[in-house]
């Protein structure tokens, strides 16, 4: 079974660490001081640029790079640390800020020295109320040893932390919601370019990185980068000649949920298998999985013929669907997925903005097919039509049998594409909220297609065993796109 | 200012203390209108709810105008414009918590307050006649390792059964 490999968590359950002396106990700050005392801050961005490490908060973006469009000549920069976490299925940067925020604290100085930045604004999720309780103490902590405010440890750096809370609003955890929102304005995301990187908070450079993401530096600076990038795979991009390596390096902060038997967070190494991290959790509580979201509920969902995909950046892109923020949800054979997909919708027809009509009035839509589908009023057509396939003459065409229209899964398909389309990847909207509608909408149906047929023809909730509801691998589109990446030497 | 704006802005007023707090808040942000959320749930926290009165007062001190402080409070679920419960009991009712049975957590708690469950635009549908709960659904509350879960004002509770929810009403 895959070891667990406890980094970012190593101290967590230490009693008491979310205090300044106890940190300091565990070598807290260590890393921040050898930081300043042994390296320039473009040494520190060099670093961290070759560490490979990428965003843990969902788009999986290289965060040396994302530093590398900061201008230089622009002032002040800022930093946001993204601590809204309301994406479901995830709860990792929970732990770290309740148990050990002083970790968040040394993450955000060393950005902050690499940077020169000397503002950080921490938004934090408005729910978190144990969260910003101890990561305010936290702060007055560091400020009262003298780890933040002005001339830090006589190093004269000059760094402020504040938090802001949130108020309920999924979308502010979308980088440009969240400066807005941070502005003290309705969380609508902006049109991008510009990106934050370049034209921000206050229409300034801003560096928007997650928690975790944050909480990786203390350790690529404080054991190196050799050591960083040993854990997890790196892969050879086969799109180049030779082929460009692509890493998925370090740990992650798997957040497991649903039918488990022992759910929770569990830091592993990048890149292992669907099926070997639900064995990590406790295994299987039911007889067999049916369906596993990978990548918090925004991710296009995997059928049990693809838990052998690994959980890392690049395989699960690979895969047609996305790591995301880790977050993932087991379903066993007791669930029908008509259901969750109506759950999802619901979430996503509330949480919707409103700024841009695909989403605004796509999305209720979306959620009112798959309710009228649920409610057992689906809509199939009397009529039937030609089927095509591969015809007797092995050649693409009419196999002269015919099928059934199932009008609501067409028209689904239909209205979901439209918000953005999974297959070209394009989207009519502001932010990619409206891939985070399609993706699950589309993949749900066609993986599962059984399923809402089978809903749809009996008039009621149809729940099928795990082999009828899912569309065999050879006609699952996913499936049949696969690429498995190849590690390079 | 008109007189009447004038009127309900003395009904409202930070005590000595979140005015200190509000102080150094303002302090944090290179414009005020930026410190909007963080002085919205200071003056929820005092008043119970965003009243008029409140968001007049708040516009006043961050000196926006008053349809900008509005445009906020009604895009955030977080601010109620209608006077609450005590207690506000949040139900958690996202696919990991679903699949932890929350809907009996929900119908336990509609039966035992004999209340519904409040809307954004009714919260009053949710609260009890004798103003002590307020009963509405939240999306994913970053718990889901311990579902299902319900916040009660600012507590978590997890791993709820309908006896566990008994023993949280009892003991509040
Ligand atoms: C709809 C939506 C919701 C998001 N929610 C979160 C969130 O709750 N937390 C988070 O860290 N990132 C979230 N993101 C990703 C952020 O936009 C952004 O990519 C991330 O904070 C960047 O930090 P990273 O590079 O360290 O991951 C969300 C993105 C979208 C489109
Ligand atoms: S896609 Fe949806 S959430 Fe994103 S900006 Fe447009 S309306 Fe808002
Ligand atoms: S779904 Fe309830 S806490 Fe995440």
């Amino acid at each position: 079974m895959v070891e667990e490999k406890r980094i970012l968590y190593e101290h967590l359950d230490v009693p008491e660490i979310h205090t300044f002396d106890v940190f300091r106990q565990h070598d807290g700050y260590a890393c921040f001081e050898k930081a300043v005392a042994d390296y320039q801050p473009d040494d520190i961005a060099k670093m961290v640029m070759d560490s490979g490490l990428k965003g843990r908060g969902g788009a999986g973006f290289s965060t040396g790079l994302k530093w590398s469009f900061v201008p230089k000549d622009i002032k002040p920069c800022y930093l946001c640390c993204n601590a809204d976490e309301s994406e479901p299925g995830t709860f990792s940067n929970r732990y770290v800020l309740e148990k050990n925020p002083h970790l968040l604290i040394e993450g955000i100085l060393i950005c902050c020295y690499a940077m020169g930045i000397e503002t950080t604004y921490v938004y934090i999720r408005g729910e978190f109320t144990l969260g910003k309780k101890r990561l305010d103490a936290a702060i007055k902590a560091a400020y009262a040893n003298g780890y933040l405010g002005k001339n830090i440890r006589g190093t004269g750096l000059n760094v402020d932390i504040y938090t802001h809370p949130g108020a309920g609003a999924y979308i502010c955890g979308e980088e440009t919601g969240l400066i807005e929102s941070l502005e003290g304005k309705r969380g609508q995301p902006r049109n991008k370019p510009p990106f934050p990187a370049v034209e921000g908070v206050f229409r300034k450079p801003t560096v928007v990185q997650n928690v975790e993401t944050l909480c990786n530096l203390p350790f690529i600076v404080g054991n190196g980068v050799e050591w960083y990038t040993k854990m997890g795979p790196t892969y050879g991009d086969a799109r180049f000649d030779p082929p460009k390596p692509d890493p998925n390096t370090g740990t992650k902060l798997y957040c497991i949920s649903g039918d488990v038997n022992k759910p929770g967070v569990y830091e592993l190494e990048l890149g292992l298998t669907c099926a070997e991290l639900i064995e990590v959790a406790g295994g299987l509580r039911g007889e067999q999985v049916k369906a596993v979201i990978p990548g918090g509920s925004s991710a296009p969902i995997l059928t049990h013929y693809e838990l052998d995909t690994r959980l890392d950046f690049t395989s699960l892109t690979l895969a047609k669907s996305m790591l995301g923020s880790g977050g993932i949800i087991v379903m066993n054979e007791t669930r029908n997925i008509v259901d969750c997909l109506l759950n999802i919708m619901k979430f996503y027809a509330h949480e919707s903005c409103g700024q841009c009509t695909p989403c605004r009035w796509g999305t209720p839509w979306v959620r009112d097919i798959v309710q009228r589908i649920a409610d057992g009023n689906g809509r199939k057509s009397t009529i039937t039509r030609p089927k095509f396939g591969i015809a007797e003459n092995g050649r693409w065409g009419d196999t002269g049998e015919t099928e059934d229209i199932y009008e609501d899964l067409d028209l689904l398909e239909s209205v979901a594409n439209n918000i953005a389309n999974v297959d070209t990847m394009t989207w009519n909207t502001i932010c990619v909220f409206g891939i985070a509608v399609s993706w699950p909408a589309v993949s749900y149906m066609r993986k599962f297609r059984p399923e809402f047929e089978a809903t749809i023809r009996e008039g009621k909730l149809t729940t099928l065993s795990v082999e009828e509801a899912t569309v065999p691998p050879e006609e699952n589109y996913a499936y049949q796109q696969r690429i498995v990446p190849r590690e390079l030497e | 200012m008109s007189e009447e704006l004038i009127q309900i802005q003395n009904t409202f007023r930070f005590t000595e203390e979140n005015q200190r707090e509000f102080d150094a808040l303002i302090g944090h942000y290179p414009v005020k209108e930026a410190a909007m959320l963080p002085t919205l749930h200071l003056a929820q926290k005092q008043a119970g709810y965003v009243s008029p009165a409140v968001m007049t007062y708040v516009a006043a001190l961050l000196e926006v105008p008053l349809m900008k402080v509005k445009d906020v409070v009604t895009f955030y679920p977080m601010f109620f414009e209608e006077p609450v419960g005590e207690y506000v009991i949040r139900v958690c009712h996202t696919l990991p918590c679903a699949l932890r049975d929350c809907k009996g957590v929900l119908a336990h708690l509609k039966a035992k307050l004999g209340t519904d469950v409040a809307s954004e635009t009714d919260l009053g549908k949710g609260t009890t006649p004798d103003g002590k709960f307020t009963l509405m659904k939240v999306e994913c509350l970053a718990s889901c390792d311990v579902a299902p879960v319900i916040m009660v004002n600012d507590d978590l509770y997890k791993n709820l059964t309908p006896e566990k929810v008994d023993e949280i009403l009892d003991n509040l």
